[in-house]
């Protein structure tokens, strides 16, 4: 039985002063342990449905916002952002506007103060911290002199040692090279598993992000067109998100007559399943 | 390749040091020759920014010398060496500030003091090439993000320079913003423009680009065509790029004995080498 | 420029570094009241004296003298201006009473700065019950100007590729050209300030509940020793009729 966390039907918002709506008729369920992809063309509104999960919309943006939501329980025009604080991470884009202090040890305690958790817990989930995410050597450094990928580390850090039950990340390796994107995505999959969240992630390089998606979810001009596994769901919107090899070379075999499967969209996989079906392929000949 | 190309920017052995000690570049040699279309590629903090920053004199050789078009950098003040070698930086907010999208593109014309018929004509040209003539009354924060990528390209192209360098063109932009910033590249190389790109994203740089240097730690570590750079797994891993997913594909193939080589760098040769070899 | 140096923050391993930053800036600011309130020519040289006493065992003395020696100009600045208008013996007394109460000044508050880190004077201010958005203000300030001289060096590349001209020309129109800086940089600015707005909004900042601090200070046996020290020193000053 999967546990619901969140439950969105038939939302609609707009910003103030603006006559349009940027999210139109949004409905859409999230449960734990998925690491939901969210993706879309700029300006379909997927960093406006990000914000609705932790409450900066309608709190901080104001605007109007309609519909039934359900964040865990909690509605966000009843309920204000520092509250969501307590239940849903947000990893934002840019590193250098997330860290506002000169030393990574105080920004993790940052969140932990704000909730008011006692000095000596603090202190005991800032050693814990920065062991999990292997920042111990970065303790006092300022993240002027981290590199961007420390930089995204040490904000998810300060983001997971809140122990939020729903991880939003908005474009998190758009200021990063391939590797580190790769890297950072990879612990946050594992995180997700580790600790059983729900994790919406907005990314538009797919090569990379894919891969570590259990679900995913398309928008555009503000609805959500296609949501569903990740190879149907890219498929069946591959002429506005476009498709990485990987996909492409499936449609392709598939359209060839060979049905290709791969247990994960990495090419190791798609290695094992093209051998598997060559064999197979061989013992009818 | 013509060997006899004219050699437009020359690097010899260039050094440079921030003023805060950081050695961003230890010994870089290199040219672009007119017409080519190079990539360069590395690391954050690899150098590449640094190195892009000398071809306009932006900044100047700690040691060795930058030479564009025979003169070098350092006699040359950076408008005029601007007027040869055009950067579009990264993020266009950082440089908009016109009243209308028409002036933020006549802006460097102006600069250079060319006549204003002559403005006119050329912003005009520029805007409908990148397809912004409809907005050229309009304030160019009210673009959306891609438009104002287009208009921050606009703004170069108008005074024709006959370098274009583009700075992480890509970065952050969705599948048809990406598409649209081929196409563009696709048109500056039928104008017969030089063009330098920024970038780690290797996925984009597998068509158009003829050359790629790739840089790590403040030196070139390697130069070739795609079909070499992009398949080179080690010389990719020591500048945290990833190889291609065709090339990780074709690869893992490879390893599986299915193919006889992994240097394919389309899903269209690789979709038909891995059916000739099943044959 | 030199002057300057004296007040960035360096951490050294002193009895003065290990005092709460409360007690160095309650004998920074005694020095420093000492300096303004004394007439005499004597104090202000004990008051010199003993500044640089404390900037020695604080292993801060060459730093001292250092940003002494970069303000010679504004000092000497300062001795003429008092002694022309009242050129005379006496009038040399007082103007070199008002310099060294200026080097005074200068010296305790840059001892203060040297051996105190921004983070520091942020807790300090809490601990004295200050509002905690004072010292988040505080940090982020701090934490942000080297973000910003980068910004404000991006904004004039991209400016001066096409062809804005801020090397050469004439004095006004050169500084009408850095003002073409100003609308992207304060645009940028404020957007990023949005963006910052909103993560620390997000990161709880605002909860209903009472916020706790990780790192909170404590007065030791040192910190009385020096407070003590000082208040007695003054007040041996003051009844000595040397105030």
């Amino acid at each position: 039985m999967r546990e619901k966390l969140v439950e969105l039907r038939g939302v609609s918002y707009k910003y103030p002063d603006t006559e349009t709506f940027t999210l139109r008729d949004i409905s859409l369920e999230g449960y734990r342990d998925e690491l939901i992809l969210l993706i879309g063309p700029s300006g379909c509104g997927k960093s406006t449905l990000a914000r609705i999960f932790n409450g900066l919309i309608p709190n901080f943006y104001g605007g109007t916002l309609l519909g039934d939501i359900d964040i865990a329980g909690y509605d966000p025009r009843k309920t204000p952002t520092a509250k969501f604080a307590k239940i849903v991470g947000f990893v934002f884009q840019n590193p250098e506007n997330q860290l506002f202090f000169n030393s990574v040890e105080r920004e993790l305690a940052f969140g932990l103060e704000n909730l008011g958790v006692p000095p000596s817990e603090i202190r005991e989930r800032v050693e814990a911290a920065l062991r999990e995410y292997g920042i111990e050597d970065l303790r006092s450094r300022s993240p002027f002199e981290l590199s961007s990928g420390q930089q995204q580390k040490v904000a998810l850090a300060s983001v997971m040692i809140m122990q939020p039950q729903i991880l939003i990340l908005d474009e998190p390796t758009a200021n990063l090279d391939p590797l580190s994107a790769l890297k950072i995505l990879g612990l946050i999959a594992k995180k997700t598993r580790e600790y059983r969240m729900l994790t919406i992630l907005i990314e538009h390089r797919l090569e990379i992000a894919l891969q570590f998606a259990s679900r995913v979810v398309v928008m555009q001009e503000g609805r959500i067109i296609a949501d569903g596994p990740p190879l149907e769901t890219v498929l069946e919107a591959e002429y506005i998100v476009g498709a990485p090899a990987i996909i492409q070379l499936i449609k392709r075999a598939r359209a060839s007559g060979l049905p290709l499967n791969p247990a994960r969209l990495i090419p190791e996989s798609l290695a094992v399943e093209v051998t598997r079906r060559m064999r197979e392929m061989r013992r009818y000949e | 390749m013509n060997e006899e190309a004219e050699r437009i920017i020359e690097v010899e052995e260039v050094f440079f040091e921030y003023p805060d000690g950081v050695q961003a570049l230890r010994g870089v040699t290199t040219h672009v020759a007119r017409g080519e279309i190079v990539a360069l590629m590395g690391e954050n903090g690899a150098g590449k920014t640094t190195l892009i920053k000398h071809f306009n004199g932006l900044l100047k050789p700690t040691r060795g010398t930058v030479k564009v078009k025979g003169r070098d950098t350092r006699r040359v003040s950076v408008a005029e060496l601007s007027k040869t070698v055009g950067i579009v930086f990264q993020n266009p907010d950082h440089q908009l500030f016109a009243e209308t999208v028409f002036d933020e593109v006549a802006f460097p014309l102006r600069n250079f003091g060319f006549p204003e018929d002559v403005v006119e004509r050329r912003v005009k040209w520029a805007l409908n090439i990148l397809e912004l003539y409809q907005y050229r009354d309009r304030s160019p924060f009210l673009l959306s993000v891609g438009e104002r990528k287009r208009l921050a390209i606009a703004s170069i192209l108008a005074y024709d320079p006959e370098v274009i360098v583009l700075d992480e063109p890509t970065a952050g932009q969705d599948y048809l913003q990406k598409e649209k910033i081929s196409e563009i590249i696709k048109l500056l190389r039928l104008m017969g423009k030089t063009i330098v790109i920024v970038t780690h994203d290797v996925e984009f740089v597998v068509t158009y680009v003829q050359r790629i240097i790739v840089m790590s730690q403040g030196r070139i570590i390697a130069e070739g065509p795609p079909s070499e750079v992009l398949t080179d797994f080690a010389t990719l891993r020591r500048s945290k790029l990833l190889p291609p997913q065709c090339v990780r594909i074709a690869r893992a193939l490879y390893g599986k004995t299915v193919l006889s080589d992994y240097r394919y760098l389309t899903v269209d040769e690789l979709h038909r080498k891995i059916f000739e070899e099943l044959r | 420029m030199e002057a300057l140096q004296a007040f960035k923050t360096i951490k050294k391993n002193t009895f003065f570094d290990k005092l709460d930053p409360r007690t160095r800036f309650f004998l920074s600011a005694a020095l420093a009241a000492v300096a303004i309130i004394s007439q005499k020519l004597l104090t202000q040289s004990v008051v010199l004296l003993s500044v640089l006493i404390v900037a020695s065992a604080a292993k801060r003395g060459r730093t001292l003298l250092k940003s002494i020696r970069g303000s010679l100009i504004l000092l000497s600045m300062i001795f003429t201006l008092n002694f022309i208008f009242s050129p005379s013996v006496q009038g040399a007394i007082s103007a070199l009473t008002m310099t060294l109460r200026f080097m005074s000044l200068i010296a305790s508050f840059a001892l203060f700065f040297n051996s105190t880190s921004p983070e520091e004077i942020a807790i300090a201010i809490e601990e004295v019950g200050a509002p905690r958005d004072l010292s988040l203000l505080m940090n982020m300030s701090f934490r942000f100007v080297p973000t910003l001289a980068g910004d404000i060096q991006i904004v004039m590349d991209a400016l001066r590729s096409r062809g804005l001209e801020l090397e050469r020309g004439k004095l006004l129109t050169r500084i009408r050209n850095y003002v073409y800086l100003l609308v992207p940089l304060i645009i940028f600015e404020v957007r990023r300030s949005m963006m910052i707005a909103e993560a620390i909004e997000a990161r709880g900042y605002g909860l209903d509940v009472k916020p706790t601090r990780l790192v909170s200070l404590k007065f030791s046996w040192k910190d009385y020793l020096v407070i003590v020290s000082t208040l007695l020193g003054t007040f041996l000053l003051y009844f000595s009729g040397f105030l």
